[in-house]
C-alpha cells in the first residue's frame, strides 16, 4: 500500500539552511548539501527546499545548489521560492528537482499552475499555502502570502477549490499560527482539507514531537513536512519512521 | 566473462534524463548521452536506457521523429540489455490507452488508465509503494521456466520483495492481461487501492520499471546495478 511520507524541509537563505520561529527570528544551520544528503541517507522520502529570499529578491531559485543536492539525493526533490514563470520551473526541474512549489505567486497568477502542469504534468506542481486562523473566513482560515506577512482576500477552502483545477498535484498547508511553536500541526485544518480535497495533502508547521506527526497523518495528511525535529532536536528520519511504524502508520522503513 | 560495459541513456528531452544520468554516476558509471544526432552510437553500446516522464504519445512521437526508435529496436533485437523507465517502460509494450498510443511492441503488454482498472483512490498513483515479486527467485524461475527476465539471475533482485519504490503514473499494465503469448513478463507487481499492476516487466534482455528507479533511494540504485550487471 501507499506509504505516508516524511519530508524534511530545508529553508535556504543566502546559501545557508535556516530555521525560523513563526517566520520571524532565524538560526543558521549551514550548507544545505550535506544536510540534504544526510537526510536522504537516513531514509527521507522526499526533500523540500525553499529558497526563502528568492521571491523577495525577485530572482529564480538557486539552480547550482539544487544541482549539488540532486547529485547526492535519489528521492524526489521539491523546490519552492522564486518560481514565478514557466522558465523558472523548467530551470528548477532541469537542475534536478521533480516538483516545484508555488505559494505567493499563485493567487496573483493562477494560470501559472496550468502552464507548469501542462508542460511537466500535475505531479510536478505543489500548491503551497500559508494559512492563519480567521473567524471572518467561512472555513475559519485565511490565506496569507509573502512568507505569511501579507493577508489575501482568499478564504482557504475557496482558494483551494478555485486553484486546484488549474493543475495541482499536491497541496502543502502551512499553519502560520503553529509554525515553529512545536505544539503540533493544526489538525482541524488538515481534517477540513481532507474532507473536501482529492489531492494528496502535506502537513506543515508545528511538529514538536513524533506523536504530532502521527496525529497529522490520522487527521488526513499523506505526508508531513518537518524541520525543527531534525534540524534542532537532531532526531534521525529513520528513528522517526520506525517510531511511526510502531504506532501503526504505514511507512517506508527500508530506505 | 567480464566485458567492457558501455552504457547509454537516450536524451530526447524527457524530464528525468539528468536524474537517471546522476544515478548512474552515483554507481561509478559515466553514461553516454545518446541524442537524435548521435543515435548512430547506439550500436557501440552494451546497455541502453530509455527514460521518460509525461505523456506516452509525446515521448513516442519524439523518438520516432528523431530516428531513435530504430536504434532502440535494433539494440533490443541484438539481445543487449535495454531498460525502460516509467514512460520509457510503458513504450516497450504494444499499446497505451493514453492518447491511443502504439508502443515499440518489444514486450507483450498494453496499458490502461488506473481508473478504468478499478482504482477509486487518487490518480495519479504517486508515492512509495511495495514491490511484490510473487515468489519469483532464480530457483522458482528454473522450476516454472516461463519468466525469462535475465534480471532475475541476480539473486538480490528478488530479495527486494516488499521493498518500496517511488511511483508517479496514471496508466499501468494490468497483471491479468499480460503473458497472453505464454511467457509471463511481469517480474514484480504492485497493488494500489486493491488493484494489481506491473511494476517491473522483463523478458530476456529487456527490462522495464513503471516506477522511477532513479528516485527510489538505495533500492532503485540496487536495481540499476543489477541492470548494469546483466551481460550484453
Amino acid at each position: 500500500m501507499l506509504k505516508s511520507r516524511l519530508i524534511p524541509c530545508l529553508d535556504i537563505r543566502d546559501g545557508q539552511v535556516t530555521k525560523g520561529v513563526s517566520f520571524k527570528s532565524n538560526v543558521d544551520l549551514g550548507d544545505p548539501v550535506p544536510l540534504a544528503a544526510k537526510y536522504y541517507a537516513e531514509g527521507a522520502d522526499e526533500i523540500v527546499i525553499y529558497d526563502i529570499t528568492a521571491s523577495i529578491e525577485r530572482r529564480p531559485p538557486d539552480a547550482a545548489t539544487i544541482a549539488r543536492i540532486a547529485d547526492q539525493v535519489f528521492v524526489p526533490i521539491c523546490v519552492g521560492g522564486g518560481v514565478s514563470s514557466l522558465d523558472d520551473a523548467a530551470l528548477v526541474i532541469r537542475s534536478g528537482a521533480e516538483k516545484v512549489s508555488l505559494n505567493s505567486i499563485a493567487p496573483r497568477r493562477p494560470e501559472l499552475l496550468r502552464e507548469i502542469a501542462s508542460h511537466f504534468g500535475v505531479q510536478a506542481v505543489v500548491l503551497s499555502l500559508d494559512v492563519v486562523r480567521d473567524a471572518a473566513c467561512q472555513s475559519g482560515y485565511r490565506v496569507f502570502v509573502q512568507g505569511g506577512r501579507v493577508a489575501t482576500d482568499w478564504d482557504m477552502m475557496a482558494w483551494l477549490k478555485f486553484a486546484i483545477p488549474f493543475g495541482v498535484g499536491e497541496v502543502c498547508i502551512n499553519s502560520i499560527d503553529e509554525d515553529g511553536m512545536r505544539n503540533g500541526y493544526d489538525l482541524q485544518v488538515l481534517e477540513l482539507a481532507r474532507k473536501h480535497l482529492e489531492v494528496p495533502i502535506i502537513a506543515s508547521g508545528g511538529a514538536g514531537n513524533v506523536g504530532h506527526l502521527a496525529q497529522a497523518v490520522k487527521a488526513g495528511a499523506d505526508a508531513v513536512l518537518l524541520a525543527s525535529l531534525l534540524h534542532i532536536d537532531g532526531l534521525s528520519c529513520r528513528s522517526i519512521k520506525h517510531e511511526l511504524g510502531a504506532m501503526g502508520l504505514s511507512m517506508r522503513l527500508d530506505g | 566473462m567480464a566485458q567492457k560495459k558501455s552504457i547509454g541513456i537516450i536524451d530526447y528531452g524527457a524530464g528525468n534524463f539528468l536524474s537517471v544520468e546522476r544515478a548512474f554516476r552515483k554507481l561509478g558509471v559515466e553514461p553516454l548521452r545518446v541524442t537524435p544526432s548521435t543515435r548512430a552510437t547506439i550500436r557501440e553500446l552494451t546497455h541502453l536506457v530509455f527514460p521518460g516522464v509525461g505523456r506516452a504519445a509525446q515521448a513516442m512521437t519524439a523518438i520516432q521523429e528523431s530516428g531513435l526508435s530504430e536504434g532502440i529496436l535494433a539494440h533490443a533485437k541484438q539481445g543487449k540489455p535495454l531498460l525502460g523507465i516509467c514512460v520509457g517502460m510503458q513504450l516497450l509494450g504494444k499499446y497505451s490507452a493514453e492518447d491511443e498510443t502504439a508502443g515499440l511492441g518489444l514486450l507483450d503488454f498494453s496499458l490502461a488508465h488506473l481508473r478504468d482498472m478499478g482504482v477509486k483512490a487518487v490518480v495519479p498513483h504517486m508515492g512509495w509503494n511495495e514491490l511484490d515479486f510473487r515468489g519469483w527467485s532464480p530457483n522458482a524461475l528454473q522450476q516454472q521456466g516461463h519468466c525469462t527476465s535475465r534480471i532475475l539471475a541476480n539473486d538480490f533482485v528478488s530479495s527486494m520483495d516488499r521493498k518500496d519504490v517511488y511511483f508517479v503514473h496514471s496508466y499501468a499494465a494490468p497483471t491479468g492481461s499480460v503473458g497472453a503469448a505464454g511467457a509471463d513478463i511481469v517480474v514484480a507487481q504492485t497493488v494500489y487501492d486493491g488493484v494489481p499492476f506491473a511494476a517491473i516487466v522483463g523478458k530476456e534482455n529487456i527490462l522495464g520499471t513503471q516506477f522511477h528507479v532513479e528516485k527510489s533511494g538505495q533500492v532503485g540504485l540496487d536495481i540499476l546495478n543489477a541492470f548494469i550487471a546483466m551481460e550484453a
